[in-house]
């Protein structure tokens, strides 16, 4: 069976079974729980600091309500880092490549943050519709513009995010490709390739650290808005 | 994993008791750790050792003894020989990819490795520190407490001498009371006395007064107006006399 390029993309079931249950399980496998002990091993002990940085520095810019999105916004995070630097692997299927699963965290998170806002301080939900100091005139138009915007996020947060993915994936299988096709004719075009290659991987490793942290971010300063 | 069973609680337990039971006593004979939280069994330092980064040591030792040191080598690279001869293994696009990605990995962990573990035991270590300077502190307080004790010890030893110093310093006071009354009192009975004296003395001053004036006065009383006028005339005669001699002598 040859390998079209779109294949890694498609979501792997086997004999009927899903096994994006199975491959959306492999981080809570890997990260390891903190034991009852005071002194831990290195990874405990690093994977400790990052997650208190991490949710430290999140958490800054928001008010004490929307602290309580604290765990779930680090869980997401580690997810998502999770999940994109192991696609990266040969022959691995990466989740976050689906649309699907992108929009069912987008979509419930976003609303939740706008359904928040407008529960508790409609006022100050709306008033972000209408950015301070426009014109008289321009104010309707302004209206409509940041409604669209508006709903668009979830769109945005969920598409950005598999792009980004499906987009470096479908790159590194095409230059690879090529290398690959060249190395018997061309070999120093296919050296050439496989540099690309290999900065491209450089790229990848920090798209998919930084993507993660971009969508987290962006539903943290969602929810500042609306807290 | 039934050994987990252990720490669920009790009445959980009691509830599946027949099947239960029966699953933990057939289990326990595979359990390897010891089945209680405390004291907590201590771990090892480091992880197992492995070469290359993947192959764990205990394979190499396990094949050493019939196939000796390049043993694991040989049969690692006729595994990957049948792999790549058979085509289990293609070798398509994803092997430069994959080769990429390895060169990012080996090269990440053995670039920022050291620095990463240097940094998790720095955070480590700091956390040891801090109880460590508590109980430091503890310590060094509670030895001071001693040197202190020690001390109070022997002041407390030096007090007898403290007291003895007091006690003569009191007694010494109490003597010098006594003598400087004791001086009063001479000094009060002298005075005293001396008065008594000086009081005799006048007595007897003034009777001796006495005594004579009334022998001049009863001598002058008894002196007749004529033996007076005899006195005279005598009295003036010596002094005609003497009135003479004393004329006679200008001369000499």
């Amino acid at each position: 069976m040859i390998l079209s390029f779109f294949d890694q993309f498609m979501s792997p079931t086997h004999l009927g079974i899903p096994l994006i249950a199975l491959a959306l399980s492999l981080p809570w496998v890997l990260i390891p729980t903190p034991t009852n002990r005071w002194l831990n091993n290195r990874l405990l002990t690093l994977q400790g600091w990052f997650i208190n940085r991490f949710t430290q520095q999140l958490m800054l810019p928001i008010n004490l309500g929307g602290h309580k999105w604290a765990v779930l916004l680090t869980a997401l995070m580690l997810l998502l880092i999770t999940l994109n630097l192991l696609g990266l692997l040969p022959y691995t299927f990466t989740p976050t490549t689906q649309l699907s699963l992108n929009m069912g965290f987008a979509v419930p998170l976003w609303l939740a943050t706008v359904i928040i806002g407008m529960r508790n301080q409609p006022t100050a939900a709306l008033g972000h519709l209408l950015p301070e100091g426009t014109p008289v005139p321009l104010i309707p138009v302004l209206i409509v513009i940041e409604t669209i915007s508006l709903f668009i996020r979830p769109l945005a947060l969920g598409v950005r995010l598999t792009a980004n993915l499906t987009a470096g994936h479908l790159l590194i299988q095409l230059i690879a490709t090529a290398a690959f096709v060249l190395l018997p004719m061309m070999p120093t075009v296919a050296i050439l390739t496989s540099t690309v290659l290999f900065l491209l991987t450089l790229l990848e490793v920090a798209v998919a650290m930084i993507q993660a942290y971009v969508f987290v971010l962006l539903l943290s300063l969602y929810l500042q808005e609306n807290v | 994993m039934l050994s987990r069973l252990v720490f669920v609680s009790a009445p959980v337990l009691k509830s599946t008791a027949p099947l239960g039971a029966g699953l933990v006593q057939a289990s326990r004979s595979v359990h390897t750790s010891q089945q209680s939280l405390a004291p907590v069994p201590a771990l090892p330092e480091k992880g197992g050792k492995v070469r290359y980064g993947l192959i764990p040591e205990e394979i190499f030792q396990f094949l050493y003894p019939k196939t000796g040191v390049t043993g694991p080598y040989v049969l690692g690279t006729g595994l990957l020989t049948y792999l790549l001869s058979k085509e289990i293994y293609v070798i398509n696009h994803e092997t430069f990819a994959a080769a990429s990605i390895g060169i990012v990995i080996v090269y990440g962990i053995k670039k920022f490795g050291p620095s990463v573990a240097a940094f998790a035991d720095k955070l480590n270590d700091e956390k040891v520190s801090k109880v460590r300077e508590v109980k430091e502190l503890a310590v060094s307080n509670l030895q001071q407490a001693i040197e202190d004790e020690k001390k109070e010890q022997w002041r407390a030893e030096g007090r007898q001498n403290l007291f003895d110093a007091k006690r003569n310093n009191v007694a010494m006071l109490l003597e010098i009371n006594y003598r400087e009354r004791l001086h009063m009192v001479t000094n009060e009975v002298k005075k005293r006395l001396d008065y008594q004296i000086a009081l005799q003395n006048l007595q007897r001053r003034m009777e001796q007064e006495h005594l004579v004036s009334w022998v001049e006065k009863s001598v002058v009383k008894s002196i007749t107006p004529q033996q007076e006028k005899e006195s005279i005339a005598k009295c003036i005669t010596d002094l005609k006399m003497l009135a003479k001699i004393e004329q006679a002598r200008p001369t000499v």
